[in-house]
């Protein structure tokens, strides 16, 4: 111990007491000098010749002086003070260069900091859910359906009888309306299985969880409302515990109120996007009839036991499924699927955030190589100060240490520029993300960020710093300063060191601007395709008339046959109409297993689609076309014979080269009366689920008076305009129940804008970043090819004055970007073929090696390589052959 | 860094440690004595003792104290500290084990034929 502490001493002593520390070593080899000439003298030397026999014995007293400060060990520090103050110094003298390097360091080094901020908070953070990694997502499957939801009888048996779980719930939306407490407002809500939140490991703030008790058919008249509503609805008020609101005209009791800032986990199920997203939760009511394993619309959640892995789980809810399926004979066909809940929630957005990662590094590598040529050019200038730094004495270590410093300097100050440029990158990224990003709130920048950046900063200043360190120090010492710095050798190894680093640049930015054209070409491609409706001047709303007021049958056919009417005879509405849900949204229904009439069983087992539930006039007013036939009309009562809608793939797939319309299918599995049967009058054009969905998908809908839903999209196309269109609807539904509330007010173009938002976001950015790759390989290219210029003035004079034309010089000069530019363009694009099936996820209908997108790539580069090179050119052209003459 | 031509490389610290061991000594002196011990066959260059010393003060094996030495001037004395004995025992356990070991190698040596 007390070694250590003498160490600590020492070095502090040695650091911060340096003059004393030297002085003493002075003191010391000047007693070594008068002792060893002491001694000469006793040997009858002449005092004069023994003072001088005593220093050469001694050698050099500035080396031993220099070894004996190495010793000390703090010299690393006073080396890099003194390195860092000479590096400010320097930068200093030439601020134009310092500006731009440190400027293009800083973009490149913020926008990467922004990114894995982006990163950081959406795929490296874990879940806010104590042990998160221990919850899992669970689903069915079938060879028709990758992610199905669960059937909440079979969600019971699941739980009764697994064994790798700690817990099990499951949730489905049900939002429902606040009234008596301010405006009616729809409140996005879910009903839940007991101990949910217990699941998640969320604990109320006041009151209690869901027990099993609530679950119990008839008594689920109580809620858990969230911090966010407690304070904006019913401000706050302590003794909300016990007191009773009245969602969807029916009386519930409050039992708790979560902590704030509880995160939704994301469902699927008419999805409520993951998040800070739910107002209320209520119990779920599993009923009595533990008969029905058809219907499909619950999401489930696990949470392992602990030392489990989902492929455990799986196996173990395999197995219970096998028991099920023998119990109940229509469980057949799924399968179990479980994935841990953080790749559900954050999976799909990892291929989008690696690539943008991948592009923000070939920025910052761009960015590297372009201050390296930078650096080398000032190099070239610097080589006589340099030179004369060697002549004093400086080791070769010495002087690249020097130069690193200086590169490291300008690194560190590119990345605190960054990180402010970051600051304000996150905010813009943050508010462009395509819609429904998950963790969307949780990106911010934080200390890993932070120490990411530091990395960055430190990897980029060795990388940029060190080959042009390492030929600057290699100069010839006597030809520099012979030759006046103009050192023609050491400028050669530089010129062709800059060319490589520009066919480098070119060949980063040539994969860049792939990328981009790629997803530009895979953009326009979605913009092109034919939607299958038309969003433009449509206005759609959500209503959810209450279960109590309008009861399913005649009742709500009535409600929402007067709302149609009501906006179909207000002015300037062309259409108006409800359905079950809106194109481009995704889907939610799958029916699998219906029968078409006169097909064996076998061929029926295996049919599948989409359903849905709409009005008359919703297809008219969402311009969705009708091919063949005709739409539902008022002859489709609640009474009258069932009758469908399908769309064209429908058509195409169950009935090839067959009319459809007509042909009659069953949901029944032996339909057998005439009333089992639907008939299929009318088809209308293919909508995909999502514009960028891969295939299309048969669908039907049925009359919304023959099968009702709880919640319907009200569509109305309109000729005036957006607000006196929303006013209409406002005022429609106002006078039919002024205390109906209406959500999600959105136009169609909205909702279409939205769906496009994952490949706008994409583009826009890879854009942005291929742009300003292509500027600095633009700008490297112009300093290369400038600075050969000026070397070669003399022998463009001569060539002149032997009959070149202008054009001619100019010709070479160009000729030789084009060689650069071209050499760079086919590495970039070879890398980029190479690397492009790792774009492939996120384009539609573009091949990665897309020979439009290549080909544009190419030209571009050659282009730019060209305006690059004709300033340079035509200062050639102004070389004075006299000059040259007279010089040589 | 220093280079003990003269020396085997990594003796200098044990020939410095072992020489201070008796009582503190300045640079000068401790050149001077290892010369003498060793009838004028190691030869400490200057400019590996200075560091060498500096080294060995920095790794807490020795101290150092400003004192006045015979000649009437000030000197720096070096001195060994507690650890540095330990060091020092280490280090010639050490050598002892080198130098056995190296002497047997060589005699079993087959003699070079004259």
């Amino acid at each position: 111990m007390t070694r250590r502490a003498d160490i600590l001493s020492l070095r502090l002593r040695s650091l911060f007491r340096r003059g004393r520390v030297e002085r003493e070593l002075d003191k010391e080899l000047a007693f070594h000098l008068a002792q060893q000439a002491e001694e000469n003298i006793a040997h009858g030397i002449s005092p004069r010749e023994a003072r001088d026999a005593a220093q050469r014995a001694l050698g050099g007293v500035a080396q031993i002086q220099e070894e004996c400060r190495d010793m000390r060990r703090t010299n690393f520090i006073e080396t890099l003070a003194s390195d860092l103050r000479y590096a400010i110094r320097s930068l200093r003298r030439t601020p134009a260069f310092t500006a731009i390097v440190v400027l293009t360091l800083a973009l490149s080094i913020g926008a990467n900091s922004a990114i894995f901020s982006v990163i950081q908070g959406v795929l490296l953070r874990p879940l806010p859910y104590p042990q998160a990694d221990r919850l899992v997502r669970i689903y069915f499957q079938s060879d028709s359906q990758p992610k199905f939801p669960i059937n909440p009888n079979d969600f019971l048996d699941f739980r009764q009888r697994n064994r790798s779980f700690e817990s099990l719930a499951a949730m489905t939306r049900h939002d429902v309306q606040l009234s008596g407490a301010g405006d009616p407002a729809m409140l996005s809500g879910f009903q839940v299985s007991a101990g949910y939140f217990h699941l998640l490991g969320i604990n109320p703030a006041r009151g209690r969880d869901f027990s099993a008790e609530d679950e119990l058919h008839g008594r689920g008249r109580s809620a858990i409302v969230s911090d966010r509503l407690w304070r904006t609805r019913f401000s706050a008020d302590p003794t909300i515990v016990g007191r009773t609101i009245t969602l969807d005209e029916v009386p519930f009791t409050v039992i708790g109120v979560t902590p704030p800032a509880v995160h939704h986990p994301g469902n699927t199920y008419h999805e409520v996007a993951e998040g800070e997203t739910v107002d209320i939760w209520c119990p779920f009511d599993f009923g009595e009839n533990t008969k029905d394993r058809g219907s499909h619309y619950m999401d489930a959640f696990g949470r392992l036991k602990p030392g489990n892995s989902p492929q455990q789980a799986t196996a173990d809810l395999s197995a219970v499924l096998a028991q099920m399926a023998t119990e109940h004979p229509n469980e057949k066909g799924w399968r179990i699927y479980t994935l841990p809940l953080f790749q559900e929630t954050v999976g799909r957005t990892r291929n989008l955030l690696l690539m943008l990662l991948g592009a923000v590094g070939l920025l910052l590598l761009i960015a590297c190589v372009n201050a390296a040529n930078l650096l080398l050019a000032r190099a070239s200038v610097r080589v006589r100060e340099i030179a004369v730094r060697s002549a004093l004495g400086a080791a070769r270590s010495r002087i690249v240490r020097q130069l690193l410093t200086e590169s490291m300097a300008i690194a560190l100050a590119g990345a605190a520029l960054g990180t402010l440029f970051a600051f304000g990158g996150v905010r813009v990224l943050v508010a462009c993300l395509p819609a429904g990003f998950p963790r969307a709130a949780e990106i911010r920048l934080d200390s890993g960020v932070f120490a990411f950046t530091l990395g960055v900063a430190v990897f980029t200043g060795l990388l940029f710093g060190l080959a042009p360190a390492l030929t600057a120090s290699r100069a010839d010492l006597q030809h520099s300063l012979r030759e006046g710095g103009r050192g023609t050798t050491a400028g050669a190894h530089h010129a062709s060191l800059r060319s490589a680093l520009v066919v480098g640049e070119s060949a980063l930015a040539c994969v860049l601007l792939i990328g981009a054209g790629l997803l530009l070409h895979s953009f326009v491609n979605l913009l092109r395709a034919d939607p299958g409706f038309r969003a433009q001047q449509v206005l759609t709303a959500s209503v959810t008339p209450p279960y109590e007021q309008y009861r399913p049958g005649p009742q709500r056919t009535q409600f929402f046959k007067s709302l149609i009417e009501s906006l179909q005879n207000a002015p300037g509405v062309a259409a108006a109409g409800v359905g079950s849900d809106l194109p481009w949204t995704g889907y939610d229904e799958n029916l699998a297993g219906w029968a078409i009439e006169g097909r064996p069983d076998e061929y029926n087992s295996k049919t599948t689609a989409r359903y849905h539930d709409a009005s008359a006039d919703y297809f008219r007013a969402l311009g969705i076309p009708l091919l063949r036939g005709r739409s539902f009309d008022d002859r489709d009562t609640h009474d009258s014979p069932h009758v469908v809608v399908i769309n064209e793939s429908m058509a195409n797939h169950y009935w090839p080269g067959e009319d459809a319309v007509g042909k009659r299918i069953s949901f029944e599995d032996h339909p057998k009366a005439d009333k089992d049967w639907i008939r299929i009058v009318g088809i209308v054009k293919d909508v995909r689920d999502l514009p960028d969905s891969a295939g299309l998908r048969a669908a039907f809908w049925m009359p919304y008076t023959q099968f009702q839903d709880r919640r319907y999209s009200v569509v109305v196309r309109f000729t005036s305009t957006p607000s006196v269109a929303a006013a209409q609807l406002r005022q429609a539904v106002r006078q039919l129940n002024p205390d109906l509330a209406i959500g999600d007010l959105l136009f169609m173009d909205q909702i279409a804008d939205a769906a496009f938002s994952g490949h706008r976001f994409a583009l826009c950015l890879v854009a942005l970043f291929a742009l300003v790759a292509l500027a600095l390989a633009t700008f490297g290219m112009y300093g290369v090819i400038s600075y050969s210029v000026n070397r070669r003035m003399s022998e463009f004079g001569l060539r002149m004055a032997l009959g070149a034309r202008p054009c001619d010089l100019q010709r070479m000069i160009v000729g030789q970007g084009l060689a650069l530019a071209a050499l760079g363009a086919a590495i970039g694009l070879a890398a980029a073929i190479a690397f492009g099936r790792l774009l492939s996820s996120l384009l539609y209908g573009v091949r990665a090696t897309d020979p439009l997108t290549l080909s544009a790539v190419a030209l571009l580069a050659i282009v730019t390589a060209a305006v690059a090179c004709a300033l340079p050119a035509r200062r050639a052209t102004g070389a004075d052959p006299l000059r040259s003459l007279r010089s040589e | 860094m220093s280079k003990p031509s003269d020396l085997i490389h990594g003796t200098l610290d044990l020939l410095i440690l072992n020489t201070i061991s008796l009582q503190p000594q300045h640079g000068w002196a401790i050149a001077k004595r290892i010369q003498q011990v060793s009838k004028e066959v190691l030869q400490v260059s200057q400019g590996a003792l200075y560091p060498a010393l500096h080294r060995l003060e920095q790794q807490g094996w020795i101290r150092s104290d400003w004192k006045v030495a015979e000649s009437g001037r000030d000197a720096k004395f070096y001195s060994l500290t507690k650890a540095g004995r330990a060091q020092l025992q280490k280090e010639l356990d050490q050598w002892e084990r080198l130098s056995n070991a190296v002497s047997q190698v060589i005699r079993l040596a087959p003699e070079p034929s004259a």
